[in-house]
């Protein structure tokens, strides 16, 4: 029934039950080192493994992980298929980087969002002079978690990008609440969005439903006393609104913000507990939602 | 050469903003302080410098100290990189997603994940070239599977695989003496082996779709991977 190969026969032989729950609890999570690595696993079943390698013994999740490796290797040399992107792409791509090196570890601060403060120092930095003093900015800007302007414009060209049919089919579950009515729309934009304090935001943006769906992820929970509050800009530029708090329980759903055809752009702020009604600044988090 | 593309940029944020803020918004004027900044692009990669034939394991090396560039904010080093190994990636694609849109799309979100996870890149958990691919894999995959049924894609490979065959084991792998290898170890495989695994490789099918299309036991696809990828491994000596 297998085509077992004889000359690996440092492995039990022995048969793949039908399904994946089958090959776990027989002990044949190592055998799907391959198969994991060549993405040939549903997202379910990828859960699955992922979630039993993470409790297995040391030495069971270390095997496992080196014939994931050495697979990855395989692959990347065995299909070689080349072609010749679009002329431009480059260009495109460097458009939508962002200005600030984000790398985590780098000025990802650990402490949760703290009480604001203004950040008018930045005012004299501009414009830039020369890629010297660019990188000097960026630097000190890095250490300053509430560097608002040059993260603002990481917040804006992150949100340039993944225009178009992106991906959500994690997400498909019930077809007829509002959630999943933007995130099923046929004009979603992704963009992922880093929070100060810690983690990012994920938006799924559909102009055509009017919303986007912000998705907390790794944000730390408000300071006591404190709740995030959520916030549309509106594009003509009267006094912002609010579109809800979020606080540490709620942290972990996402939320349907409707309205952003007038919007252009969203803010997420600390408040006092209960709200405010108008924005401390700086926010912790924003991005334009050029529609 | 144009230095930015406006068309996918949220352009009521494009024009006048530039280069100014208000470092201390009141509420009435927030808007104004999301600005744009049209980044400079010195560092585009020039398409007449084709990179030199090397080594895999020279490739390799120079990939990985651009990736340590790369973490520290480097765009020379991200136009080398890109210009190194875009063509792999938007190949890679092609063959997943046939649509070149959408090919396009992945291979423009692969390398904005190169330039904010260069960081996160640890050569001791595999080679630069093969982060970069599965990266670009797992992004090539998920989006085929959102955007096209299972039919649609097994009816396309179909189409295609004749063409796949070709092209993934001629000279466009990076070096000629790996191509060699690789051709030479692909055919230690057995046909059931290789089909299943280029079928779930470029197919974008899971083993399920690979069992179901190949009309073959679940179980059996499972083994034909495992093994395939085992052989395939031992015979071009990765370690």
């Amino acid at each position: 029934m297998n085509d077992m190969n004889p000359q690996n026969s440092g492995r039990t032989p022995g048969g793949f039950s039908a399904d994946i729950a089958g090959d776990l609890s027989s002990g044949r999570a190592i055998d799907l080192a391959e198969v994991y690595a060549l993405h040939a696993l549903d997202d379910a079943e990828r859960t699955a493994v992922e979630r039993h390698i993470a409790d297995a013994p040391p030495a069971e999740r270390a095997e496992f992980e080196e014939r994931v490796r050495q697979a990855h290797e395989t692959l990347a040399m065995s299909f070689g298929a080349e072609e010749e992107p679009p002329a431009g792409l480059f260009d495109r791509i460097v458009a939508a980087l962002p200005a600030q090196q984000a790398g985590p570890g780098t000025d990802a601060p650990s402490a949760p969002p703290v009480v604001p403060r203004p950040v008018h120092e930045h005012a004299a930095d501009l414009p830039v002079a020369d890629e010297l003093s660019a990188a000097r900015q960026r630097r000190d800007e890095r250490r300053r978690p509430q560097g608002m302007r040059n993260w603002l414009i990481g917040v804006a060209a992150a949100a340039a990008i993944a225009v178009g049919g992106v991906g959500v089919g994690a997400y498909v579950a019930n077809q007829n609440d509002p959630l999943n009515q933007v995130l099923q729309a046929s004009d979603v934009r992704k963009a992922t969005i880093d929070v100060i304090g810690g983690g990012t935001a994920s938006l799924t943006l559909s102009s055509s439903k009017d919303a986007v769906v912000v998705k907390m992820n790794g944000v730390p929970a408000p300071p006591a006393g404190k709740v995030y509050q959520m916030w549309l800009i509106p594009k003509d530029g009267s006094a912002p609104v609010s579109k809800g708090l979020m606080d540490a329980e709620a942290l972990s759903k996402p939320a349907v913000v409707t309205g952003i055809g007038a919007a252009a752009a969203l803010g997420i702020t600390v408040e006092p507990t209960g709200g405010s009604k108008t924005p401390t600044m700086p926010t912790v988090a924003a991005a334009p939602l050029g529609a | 050469m144009s230095t930015m593309q406006v068309d996918r940029r949220p352009a009521p944020w494009a024009a006048g903003n530039h280069g100014g803020v208000d470092a201390r918004p009141g509420p009435r004027s927030a808007a104004g302080t999301l600005c744009l900044k049209v980044m400079e692009t010195p560092n585009a990669p020039n398409p007449e410098a084709a990179a030199p034939p090397a080594a895999p394991a020279d490739v390799n090396r120079r990939l990985g100290a651009l990736l340590g560039q790369i973490a520290n904010g480097d765009q020379a080093a991200f136009a080398e990189f890109y210009q190194l190994t875009s063509r792999r990636v938007f190949g890679m694609a092609r063959r997943v997603l046939i649509d070149a849109e959408l090919s396009e799309d992945t291979t423009q979100e692969v390398f904005l994940q190169v330039w904010q996870n260069a960081a996160k890149f640890n050569a001791d958990a595999g080679s630069p070239l093969a982060w970069l691919m599965t990266i670009s894999h797992r992004r090539a995959v998920d989006k085929v599977r959102s955007s096209q049924s299972a039919t649609d894609r097994e009816a396309r490979y179909g189409a295609s695989s004749q063409e796949i065959d070709h092209d993934s084991v001629s000279d466009e792998v990076g070096s000629r003496l790996e191509a060699e290898a690789v051709v030479r170890c692909l055919d230690t495989l057995t046909d059931t082996q290789q089909e299943s695994v280029r079928l779930a490789y470029y197919g974008g099918l899971t083993y399920r779709e690979v069992a179901e299309r190949l009309n073959a036991a679940v179980p059996t696809i499972k083994s034909r991977i495992r093994d395939g990828l085992i052989r395939l491994k031992t015979c071009l000596g990765v370690s």
